[in-house]
């Protein structure tokens, strides 16, 4: 009603409003049908909306009619053969018949009466190939027929076995039996050959120690398992000290080697504790975790403190001094990282560039007073002297003892250098003077 | 692979203590009464048994008349046991949990069928459930009664453990079966009962009401039977209890009727104590009250430990005056130690798993507490590294029933239909076929 009011045109939804006024006073005192007048009261009159869809009688009782068009299933009680059995048993259940034809085919659990494939032989294939001095035809047969029975199972068998065999006995019993007919009955061994009979033979000997050894294992008394996992414990013990008296040694050895180096003794405890070290250093391969696992050590590389000594050393000299330092060396026969880096070589070494280093710095002074010199001397005479810049060029030179394409290299990046002695560049270098020996001042020739 | 199929199978289990009988295919046993019988050997005349004053009177049925060339007797077999009557003896039809009297148990059947399950032999098959220790001849008796008399269309026989392991749905355990007559315990490997594992015990519920029995009786406790007193109400709330006196009542009867208010005691106040029951220690536990039928309360104290751990140490039943021992006192065992031979006589490979696995079954097992006191016994004297679960059902029912339900299991799945050794192979192979058929 109300609904209907809502979805009506605004014309009598207007007409409601005013419909409603003389509404509310009525119904409560009119009871409507399928509610009871309290619950009707209670929830204001409006707005009911039905919560569940009604049954109506009437659909209840026209169900069973409907269905009847449809095919008629009734449940009886019916015989039934299954395949499994070997005789005619009818046993009766439940089934579900439709239309009046009970359920064909076989009966439903037939499928699951599976069962193991024991070969049987015959007395000629039991002489041919089966005999056993250990076993008689007739236990064989008694076997074969449990096998049968109890579907290899073979801990049952032996537990029904008239004699007392092992479970390992009668398996390998069966095992070799079966393996010697499938062999002999197949035409060719290649067909048989994948058959994991034939490819795996039992091993009864195997299974019967492990069996000995399980049993001891299972059998062990508390006692003797409390014994066993004491001593476990022990022997853990002692390895670990063994191991931690071995990391003690280590030490020990690597804070004496520290002293050595500390007080720079001779050569040779020294190179004798070097490969020592080195032999007692962790597998550590990688060469950037070197240093910092010498470092948990107390043990350095000399070669890796040369180098960063080296370092240090000409950090404030710049790329090129470094290369020239190195070209120098090379020179005199020098070879940059020492061959045999021990203290002295490694002192020597040191020194040596040091000196390269200062005699560069002061060629390098002297170059730059004497174009000081030059450039004096230019300015007060304008025309181009030849043999001072000459002799300059000759100074250059000096220090520079290389091939022409370096010179020339070098020259480009003198002239870059020194802007005022831009004079120089259209002078073709003189073919450089292999001087070995660096002339620390040059008596202008 | 496990799915249903009923075929209205009945599944029949007689123990030592009582008798289910129901259909396959149900939860419970609808028909459970006691296996022991009351006969009164008839002297010529047919005797017509008059019932007695007994105070409580169940419901009669009519007496069956047992016809026997040799021995005429008549037998009253379950509710009407319920009855005193003159001249019964109560007999049991088992020993030891193996049956001596066939005719007993055929009459045991008989009633089942005809008077409490109300069918026709001749319409259903049968699963008859047989101890572990059963002999092949037993079997072969079992089988021709069935089919001679009762005419049924198939028939299978299967071992009580084997049926308790498939009630709790496991194919591989070991099977502790305490019962009324005896304590029987197997090992069951893939559906079949390891023969040279079961091992036996005379120590069960009956045996444990004897020995509750005798001790009260040295306490000074007298245990009246209740058909040889009356309560009469002399004023609201009081009553009087009068004597009453049948001099014909045979000795069997009395001590039914006194055994069974004796294992009602024990059923009520017994536990199985935590660790080895001692004398001195438990001299001082305080007593639990117990109202006899007659009206007296006794006090059991440490009577209420010391008779379960009889299981665990049989000597002490040498303790209690009055108390037979058995005729090979040496070789009963405590229930832990029976457990370890058990498992140990099997093969090795398969020993850790009937350890893992250890069910309880049968009434005595309901005792309060055995389950946990087993298992710690047998997890101190099995290896170290083998893991030890002794397993029971958590219902009383389930329990004492179990055997049983195994049985309505087996009976009702399809697979096990093709199993039944039916009336044409009983007909064509001789009754020494089921010793193949039912393994």
């Amino acid at each position: 009603m109300d609904a209907k009011d809502i979805l009506g045109l605004p014309k009598t939804a207007f007409a409601s409003v005013q419909e409603k006024k003389p509404r509310p006073p009525k119904e409560p005192q009119r009871k409507p049908d399928g509610v009871s007048r309290e619950v009707y009261a209670l929830t204001g009159g409006v707005g009911m909306a039905p919560l569940m869809p009604t049954v109506e009688a009437s659909h209840l009782k026209r169900r069973p009619a409907v269905e009847k068009e449809k095919e008629k299933v009734t449940w009886q009680w019916i015989p039934f053969i299954s395949s499994a059995r070997t005789d005619n048993l009818q046993l009766y259940h439940w089934a579900r018949v439709v239309n009046g034809t009970p359920p064909t085919g076989d009966y439903h659990f037939a499928k699951y009466n599976t069962k193991a494939d024991v070969l049987k032989y015959t007395d000629e294939e039991y002489e041919k190939y089966l005999t056993d001095p250990a076993w008689s035809r007739e236990e064989t047969d008694q076997l074969f027929e449990l096998c049968e029975r109890f579907d290899l199972r073979f801990i049952v068998i032996a537990d029904r076995f008239p004699s007392a065999r092992s479970v390992e006995d009668l398996k390998s019993r069966y095992y070799s039996v079966t393996r010697a007919l499938l062999i002999a009955r197949a035409r060719s061994f290649d067909e048989v050959a994948g058959n994991p009979l034939v490819k795996e033979t039992f091993n009864a000997a195997h299974e019967t120690e492990r069996k000995r050894a399980l049993s001891a294992l299972l059998s062990q008394t508390k006692q003797q398992e409390q014994k066993d996992a004491e001593i476990l414990a022990e022997a853990k013990r002692i390895m670990e000290s063994r191991a931690a008296s071995k990391n003690a040694e280590e030490a020990e050895a690597l804070t004496s080697f520290d002293n050595a180096v500390v007080t720079a003794d001779g050569v040779s405890p020294l190179s004798h504790a070097h490969p020592s070290s080195t032999a007692t250093l962790p597998a550590a391969a990688v060469n950037s975790s070197i240093p910092a696992s010498l470092r948990m050590l107390r043990v350095y590389l000399r070669t890796q403190a040369l180098d960063q000594m080296v370092q240090a050393a000409s950090a404030s000299a710049g790329l090129r001094i470094i290369k020239r330092v190195d070209q120098t060396l090379q020179d005199l026969g020098v070879n940059l990282k020492p061959k045999v880096p021990t203290k002295a070589v490694c002192v020597e070494h040191l020194e040596l560039r040091k000196e390269i280093l200062t005699l560069l710095n002061l060629q390098k002074q002297l170059q730059n007073k004497e174009a000081e010199v030059s450039a004096n001397r230019e300015n007060s005479f304008t025309e181009a002297p030849s043999t001072p810049k000459r002799a300059n060029r000759d100074v250059d030179r000096s220090f520079v003892p290389d091939t022409v394409g370096f010179g020339g290299e070098r020259a480009g990046k003198r002239d870059h250098k020194r802007k005022s002695t831009g004079r120089f560049m259209d002078a073709p270098p003189s073919p450089p003077q292999s001087n070995k020996r660096p002339r620390k001042l040059k008596a202008s020739d | 692979m496990y799915g249903g199929d009923e075929v209205s199978a009945i599944v029949v289990d007689v123990g030592s203590y009582s008798c289910k009988a129901g259909y396959a295919g149900d939860d419970t046993p609808k028909a459970v009464f006691s296996s022991v019988v009351g006969s009164i050997e008839q002297t010529g005349e047919a005797d017509e048994a008059k019932a007695g004053t007994a105070s409580d009177s169940k419901n009669g049925a009519k007496p069956m008349d047992v016809d026997k060339a040799k021995t005429k007797r008549k037998l009253y077999v379950g509710q009407e046991l319920e009855f005193r009557r003159d001249h019964m003896e109560v007999i049991s039809p088992m020993k030891d949990g193996t049956v001596t009297d066939w005719d007993i148990v055929d009459n045991i059947w008989n009633h089942a069928f005809k008077q409490r399950l109300l069918i026709n032999p001749e319409e259903h098959p049968m699963l008859i459930a047989e101890p572990s220790t059963n002999t092949g001849q037993q079997r072969e008796k079992a089988a021709e009664l069935m089919f001679e008399k009762y005419k049924v269309p198939a028939l299978f026989l299967a071992k009580n453990a084997v049926l308790t392991s498939f009630a709790s749905g496991r194919a591989t355990s070991l099977v502790v079966d305490s019962g009324g007559g005896s304590t029987v315990v197997a090992a069951v490997h893939d559906g079949y009962v390891l023969q040279k594992s079961v091992a036996t015990s005379p120590i069960s519920g009956e045996f444990l009401t004897d020995c509750m029995m005798k001790s009260l009786e040295s306490k000074g406790v007298v245990i009246r039977p209740r058909y040889s007193f009356k309560k009469k109400e002399v004023s609201p709330g009081e009553y009087k209890v009068m004597d009453l006196d049948f001099p014909n009542t045979t000795e069997s009867y009395r001590l039914y009727c006194m055994r069974a208010i004796a294992s009602d005691i024990k059923e009520s106040v017994c536990r199985v104590p935590d660790t080895a029951f001692d004398e001195v220690a438990y001299a001082n536990v305080p007593t639990t009250s117990y109202e006899l039928p007659d009206g007296q309360t006794i006090e059991v104290g440490a009577d209420r430990f010391k008779i379960p751990d009889i299981l665990f140490n049989p000597s002490l039943s040498q303790t209690i005056p009055g108390v037979d021992g058995f005729a090979d006192s040496m070789s009963a065992r405590g229930l832990p130690r029976m457990v370890i031979d058990s498992v140990n006589r099997c093969d090795v490979d398969i020993r850790k798993e009937l350890l893992g696995s250890i069910l309880l079954s049968g009434g005595s097992s309901s005792i309060l507490q055995l389950k946990e006191r087993l298992e710690k016994e047998v997890l101190e004297e099995s290896p170290g590294n083998a893991r030890v679960k002794v397993l029971a059902s958590g219902n009383s029912v389930e329990r004492r029933f179990s055997v049983w339900i195994g049985g309505s299991i087996l009976a009702s799945l399809g697979s096990f239909q093709q199993m039944w050794f039916s009336k044409a192979e009983y007909e064509e192979h001789g009754v020494s076929y089921i010793q193949r058929k039912c393994p």
